[in-house]
């Protein structure tokens, strides 16, 4: 039994530098040769870790394998848009100012139902609402709403908005994230300053739930037992 | 970061083609030392009339011996349901010698040296296998 856990501790390590050699993209928007590969992965991984027998290296070889063929089906597709045409498939669009296109469904195997589902998903519960739908090559459904339906923007309204900063965090859940003291130009003398000034006299950076600060001195403070607050820091001159 | 994307490409090519060296050095050597063994087994009990001699003995323990090591080092790389018949053939043959059954001694060498055979095209790099 011992073996067992070993084995799957080191298949999930592996599994898990797979992953992250593969990079990010693979968690969210899978291409349908990244989808192949996460599938073949999952049942790769189980192999070794229940059957005692078979080496990990059974299990090793096949998913580091994938990766190397994973990052040449990857490189060659970057570099030649007719190979990345026939492994990923290209962007169809199924709904036009027309209305659905009916060739395209059938070519994608869609029903009605499954563009409506992808509309609704959008936001988008009307089908006279959308200029166009277009299925993206990892499935997804990317809405363009007729002007009439479209938000409305500040531009829009020729209002004056400003641009939003960034609210960096400082504090998470009674830690300091070091990293993000430099990004914001605080000391954590100044982190201090600003618990005990509006932290409701809270002295400990412990008890600190959420500290964000945007590049204009806009904060948040959150004790882990009291409410938000918002508040202006001074900025340095 | 794109030539750290290289550099793990590169050493995972690297890492694959050093274990499909080694598993490949690994178990034919193991396997034609064994099948040796036994060619060397067969030609003493050629040369003597029973199985009750020192030579014989002293032949199938090394046999043994050297298959306990490389069934080990195997282990790494085949699945050890693919090669236990031979380490149970070699647990056989002691049987043999302590009842002198030279025939059925005869027979499990013969099967030992079969399945080396075997395994060795079983588990080489070829169409036959990759199909």
């Amino acid at each position: 039994m011992l073996t067992i856990i070993v084995r799957s501790i080191i298949i999930y390590l592996i599994v898990l530098l797979v992953f992250r050699l593969m990079g990010k993209r693979q968690l969210g928007q899978m291409q349908p040769f990244e989808l192949v590969l996460t599938l073949i992965i999952a049942d790769l991984a189980t192999i070794p870790m229940a059957e005692v027998s078979v080496p990990v290296l059974h299990g090793v070889v096949p998913l580091l394998t994938l990766v190397v063929l994973h990052f040449v089906l990857t490189l060659i597709s970057r570099s030649s848009h007719v190979f990345s045409k026939i492994i990923s498939g290209k962007p169809v669009i199924i709904v036009n100012p027309k209305g659905i296109d009916y060739q395209a469904m059938k070519k994608l195997n869609l029903s009605t139902d499954d563009i409506f589902e992808a509309l609704r998903e959008s936001g988008y519960f009307n089908i006279s609402q959308v200029q166009y739908a277009i299925m993206e090559t990892n499935g997804k459904v990317s809405v363009m709403p007729k002007a009439d339906y479209s938000p409305v923007t500040n531009l829009d309204l020729k209002t004056n908005a400003e641009d939003s900063f960034l609210p960096i965090i400082l504090v998470s859940d009674g830690k300091i994230i070091k990293d993000n003291i430099a990004l914001a130009d605080v000391s954590e003398e100044e982190i201090k300053q600003m618990i005990n000034k509006y932290g409701n006299n809270e002295q400990s950076i412990k008890n600190i739930l959420l500290l964000t600060l945007n590049k204009v001195g806009e904060g948040y403070l959150q004790t882990k037992t009291g409410e938000g607050v918002t508040f202006q820091k001074e900025v340095k001159a | 970061m794109k030539l750290f994307h290289y550099i793990n490409f590169i050493l995972i090519v690297a890492l694959l083609i050093v274990i499909c060296v080694a598993e490949d050095l690994v178990v034919s050597n193991s396997l034609k030392q064994i099948q040796s063994y036994c060619y060397e087994i067969e030609e003493i009990i050629d040369r003597n009339d029973n199985l009750k001699n020192m030579e014989t003995v002293l032949a199938v323990d090394n046999l043994e011996y050297d298959w306990t090591e490389s069934e080990g080092n195997m282990c790494y790389m085949v699945n050890h349901k693919n090669i236990q018949e031979i380490g149970q053939e070699i647990a056989k043959l002691k049987l043999y010698i302590a009842s002198d059954d030279i025939d059925a001694f005869k027979v499990s060498i013969e099967q030992i040296k079969f399945y080396c055979h075997s395994y060795l095209h079983f588990m080489g790099a070829n169409w036959h296998n990759v199909l």
